[in-house]
């Protein structure tokens, strides 16, 4: 008996220091606003369609770039868009109309997907004490555009500048605007892990949940809204995909296929609920999905340049902390980009990690549907994972005709009805910064 | 320009960026704090009214306004 004990105390010890999440914590509401459905519902219909939401797109200021197109959040009024969101009591409804009715469209897509999440998880009828209750903001330097948009303005008649300008040029508007909508008085800040972000956010909220510093947190993967500069510099580095394909748009993304040639840009706001299964219990909310491991670890590396042991790292971390082999596997929603080499790196890593299960793990990458959602895109991949989880299907693997390999396992163009248990889901970003999680069906 | 023409920018300007108010209670004796503004709200609508008038006021001019009679005046002041 005091064996045991003494065992699973040393267990313990070495996932607290492990600092990876300590229990599982329950995904107990979803939301998102993207290119291919502006609520979850709309967007688990298109995974499954396989439908791309990359298309034409021109940019409405400033000289025209070389790569035209891209999977763009479409344009929504927010107050047409609450209408369509059911049972919002009223003082919410107005909250949000007051705090986000006049703000950039990042914030108001992000808005969206967390009253959607909000509503699905049941806090507007068995609510959370407020200050047990945390707020991460995925991703920084999310609103380019809206500076670059008032830049000409700014030129001609500075004293004309809004002075909401200070408010929402900081990342940290989104922390303010949704703990004033949805009340919430725990921890919040905004994390900065470039293309990692999404999945940085859900490691540390499950950290918080698990460290008992809050019970449940609204992890926001906030859209990229990149100005024209920032899409020329990705397209001058080499980042950027879309000159083969200019006239075909929904054939541009092609992960792991032999023509990619760089990552196309999309946008998306979403929202995933986090909770801890005793605060979810309490609530009687079963929850769709659990999070039971993640890893978060540096290359060493400042560069966009991807570095397969990191990679492999990661993957292993995760899955060590969740306490599983890599043989319980069973889908891999890839950080898959596009990129040559980036596909090319992770499909190393994965097969370093995976070894002889290699040929039995499904993998796809959403980004063939949905674009690169960069600081969103970790938020928006554990979505889709926790649908396919939840529904048992796997979307797609958009445009892949040539396989860059022949021993993984990429999902047809078709999607698959298959029941899956255990899903990783993979994001990497520029300067080295690599994370990996794993989502298993079922809540509580 | 009229006091009554900068009034209707006035009051025209204070609607968008409150957009839940009656536009019956802007009149010309309320202060903004009163009909809801907070204090990014009333910075909004001195700038947004000085480019809808195309005037520019040094803000410490606003510094002793108490009401939007007060903010009509000022205003009133460098359109003419």
């Amino acid at each position: 008996m005091s064996g045991a004990g003494k065992k699973k105390m040393s267990q313990q010890d070495k996932s607290i220091k492990n600092s990876g999440p300590t229990a599982p914590i329950a995904v107990t509401g979803i939301g998102i606003t993207s290119s291919i459905g502006m609520n979850a519902g709309e967007f688990s219909d298109s995974l499954r369609a396989g439908k791309s939401g990359i298309d034409h797109w021109t940019l409405s200021a400033g000289p025209p770039i070389p790569v035209g197109i891209g999977a763009r959040l479409p344009d929504f009024s927010l107050a047409a868009a609450l209408q369509q969101v059911e049972g919002v009591p009223e003082p919410l409804r107005r909250r949000v109309g007051l705090c986000a009715g006049r703000s950039p469209l990042g914030i108001q897509a992000a808005v969206l997907a967390a009253l959607e999440a909000w509503i699905k998880a049941g806090l507007h009828q068995v609510p959370l004490d407020p200050q047990r209750l945390g707020i991460i903001v995925a991703g920084s330097n999310l609103n380019p555009q809206y500076s670059y948009g008032l830049h000409e303005k700014f030129q001609q008649n500075p004293e004309y500048l809004t002075p909401r300008y200070p408010l929402h040029y900081m990342d940290t508007d989104y922390v303010g605007t949704l703990s004033e909508i949805f009340q919430v008085q725990g921890e919040g800040f905004t994390v900065g892990g470039a293309s990692a972000s999404g999945n940085v956010a859900i490691i540390k909220a499950c950290q918080a949940i698990g460290g008992e510093v809050i019970d449940a947190c609204l992890v926001i993967g906030a859209p990229a809204d990149l100005s024209p500069m920032e899409l020329q510099g990705f397209y001058n580095i080499g980042a950027l995909g879309g000159r083969n394909f200019h006239d075909q748009p929904d054939k541009a993304c092609r992960p792991f296929d032999r023509h990619h040639e760089g990552f196309i840009y999309g946008q998306a706001g979403a929202c995933m609920l986090l909770e801890s299964p005793a605060s979810a219990q309490r609530r009687g909310v079963p929850g769709l999905a659990r999070v039971t491991g993640g890893a978060l670890v540096l290359d060493g590396n400042r560069l966009p340049d991807p570095n397969e042991e990191g990679e492999a790292r990661a993957m292993a971390l995760a899955l060590a902390r969740a306490g599983l082999d890599p043989s319980e596997i069973d889908y891999l929603n890839a950080h898959g980009t596009s990129s040559p080499l980036g596909d090319e790196i992770e499909v190393k890593a994965v097969k370093q990690v995976f070894k002889e299960n290699v040929n039995r793990l499904w993998i796809n990458s959403t980004k063939g549907l949905t674009g690169h959602c960069l600081t969103s895109a970790g938020v928006v991949e554990a979505i889709a994972a926790a649908i396919q989880l939840q529904q048992g299907f796997l979307h797609p693997n958009k445009n892949l005709e040539n396989p860059i390999d022949n021993e993984c396992r990429f999902c047809p163009p078709q999607s698959l009805p298959v029941s899956i248990r255990k899903a990783m889901s993979n994001s990497f970003g520029f300067g080295g910064i690599v994370t990996s999680i794993i989502l298993e069906r079922g809540g509580l | 320009m009229t006091q009554l023409d900068v009034f209707q920018t006035v009051k025209k300007v204070t609607l968008e960026v409150l957009p839940f108010l009656p536009p019956e209670e802007v009149s010309i004796e309320k202060n903004l704090k009163d009909l809801g503004a907070n204090s990014i709200d009333r910075m909004e609508v001195v700038t947004r009214s000085m480019e809808s008038l195309g005037i520019k006021v040094p803000l410490m001019e606003f510094g002793k306004v108490k009401n939007l009679e007060g903010l009509v005046d000022v205003l009133h002041r460098f359109a003419n």
